[in-house]
């Protein structure tokens, strides 16, 4: 794993964009998308959607990179990208190595399985070698800290349990880089403070970290880097300090607009008449 | 961009290219064969997770088909005054694979869909998810004909060594359900309307196959012609004659549905594999 030594590019995305199609998206039956068919090439309504659009960074590895913004402005849809999950529309992404997406844990999970078959469910779906997946599995049972529920169907787990086992599977693969999505905040005390430590770890071990947040004191403490991102653009990269200052500022901006705006609204009914 | 040490990156994640048929059903198959543990974890999971909540739980794949067949028995009997010498064999040849069929056909129409929190989570391949349906249904068949034993039982003198070739009628069979799976779990990705679609569709399919009647009965005019072009006319005659009619399978017409289910198999996976990378976005 030479390769992957600090200060080489982990993470090179060049003017990507990401387009969703606003004919065909959730739970559509053929009465629904009839209208927006009929009508192709036609009038009125925008057919699609930039989500993400010239969106260029570089990650470096040993880096760990904080994705900030408002809900809605791209951070999720560009994690989907990094992982490969969402095909660029244009623009390119180059990785190098092992990603791992932590997105929302346990999500993949068979409920009637137990937690053990589980782990060797999902280390087939993230297509890792079965006798690798059979040598980590004492060390992610070992931090998930689920005891004889091992063996118990997944049904059976809390919801912090469940977490716990989602992590411990994401982070025992030794991804070169790691994807993070809103979730350093599960669990309980404990095992907060152990995931943290795991994440620090994994860091120190040159291993390039894209984190989705929206608690800012985990950018400052986490990160080294941070980026800003609002209607599919980045607005501002840099120090995380700055950064998160710069977001703080603009919701605070936005806050008063509102405020004023709706002031507005208020007083003018009350003018004209 | 800081020159030479980009040489080390993957290469790059870019908008797909158009493809030509062949060479993106062959990275479909390719998908299936390098996939094989994945798929089956996700057989064993599917096996564990039908009939978990009941009684007689994997015993139902043996009961479910003597049941059905003992609901054709009575319906049939009572509606027609044509006498077919041991008419439970002659139906049930027909009625187990049509469960596996029918079943396979629904499950595997659901399995993208049903898997869509972890599309928008893991990149692997889909195309493991109607096939690990159709693997799971096929066990399931082979569970169900220990009641194709029990059924013999009754009929001991029409067992013939032909009965030994059913895996060769099966395999047909097998082929064919694989290239509706996989084409018709992609179409229910986009429209959820195929899916209640199929579930009429496949009843209409099993009265306009000779399961409960043979060809033989329809005469020789156009009907005939029509529906022998089914591909569950050469299946369901050749599984009657294996078991039922101790004689050899429709060889030339086996022929046929496997030439059909292979180019029915490629163009499946071509249009999967097409439109694969848009899952993410849609589901």
């Amino acid at each position: 794993m030479g390769a992957t030594a600090a200060g080489q590019p982990a993470i090179v995305v060049r003017d990507l964009g990401i387009r969703y199609n606003l004919r065909l998206t959730r739970r559509t039956t053929i009465k629904s998308s009839l209208p927006g068919l009929l009508r192709r090439g036609g009038d009125g309504a925008p057919k699609h959607f930039w989500a993400l659009r010239h969106v260029g960074f570089r990650l470096d590895h040993g880096e760990s990179l904080a994705i900030i913004g408002p809900n809605g402005a791209g951070k999720s849809t560009l994690l989907l990208a990094l992982a490969g999950i969402l095909e660029p529309s244009e623009g390119e992404i180059q990785t190098q190595g092992r990603v791992s997406t932590l997105l929302t844990l346990g999500a993949g999970f068979e409920l009637e399985l137990s937690g053990r078959d589980n782990i060797d469910l999902a280390g087939a779906f993230l297509g890792v070698d079965h006798r690798e997946m059979a040598a980590l599995t004492p060390s992610i049972i070992e931090f998930a800290d689920i005891g004889a529920f091992i063996d118990a169907p997944v049904k059976t787990y809390s919801t912090g349990m469940k977490a716990r086992l989602g992590f411990a599977i994401a982070t025992a693969i030794t991804p070169d880089i790691l994807l993070l999505d809103e979730v350093l905040g599960t669990g309980d005390q404990t095992f907060r403070a152990r995931s943290q430590a795991r994440i620090r770890e994994l860091i120190g071990r040159a291993k390039a970290i894209v984190l989705v947040t929206h608690d800012l004191a985990y950018v400052t403490e986490f990160c080294n880097r941070a980026m800003l991102v609002e209607r599919g653009q980045i607005i501002r990269e840099g120090e995380p300090g700055e950064v998160t200052e710069l977001y703080r500022q603009r919701v605070t901006e936005r806050k008063l607009l509102a405020e004023t705006e709706g002031q507005r609204f208020a007083e003018a009914p009350a003018a004209a008449g | 961009m800081t020159g030479p040490t980009t040489e080390a990156l993957a290469p790059p994640l870019v908008k797909a290219a158009r493809r030509s048929l062949l060479s993106l059903a062959l990275e479909g198959f390719r998908d299936i064969v390098q996939r094989q543990r994945l798929i089956r974890y996700l057989v064993g999971a599917d096996l564990k997770r039908t009939h978990v909540d009941t009684l007689f739980g994997q015993l139902w794949w043996i009961f479910d088909p003597l049941l059905q067949m003992a609901v054709y028995y009575v319906l049939v009997s009572f509606i027609s005054t044509r006498q077919i010498p041991d008419y439970a064999l002659f139906l049930f040849a027909a009625v187990l694979p049509w469960k596996w069929f029918a079943t396979t056909v629904n499950d595997a129409t659901m399995s993208v869909v049903n898997r869509q929190s972890l599309i928008r989570q893991i990149q692997f391949p889909k195309v493991v998810l109607p096939t690990a349906a159709v693997v799971a249904g096929t066990l399931s068949f082979m569970i169900g004909l220990i009641a194709l034993g029990i059924v013999y039982l009754f009929f001991l003198d029409r067992l013939s060594p032909w009965v030994l070739l059913l895996p060769v009628v099966a395999a047909v069979q097998f082929v064919f359900t694989l290239a509706l799976a996989i084409a018709l779990s992609a179409c229910n990705a986009f429209y959820r309307d195929v899916q209640n679609v199929m579930r009429h569709i496949v009843r209409l399919w099993f009265y306009l196959s000779p399961g409960l009647y043979s060809l033989d009965h329809i005469g020789h005019g156009t009907a005939r012609t029509i529906l022998s072009l089914n591909p569950f006319a050469p299946l369901f005659e050749s599984y009657r004659a294996i078991t039922w009619g101790m004689g050899p399978p429709q060889w030339l017409g086996l022929l046929w549905v496997l030439a059909l289910s292979v180019l029915l198999l490629i163009l499946a996976l071509a249009l999967f594999k097409r439109v694969e990378p848009a899952f993410a976005r849609i589901l």
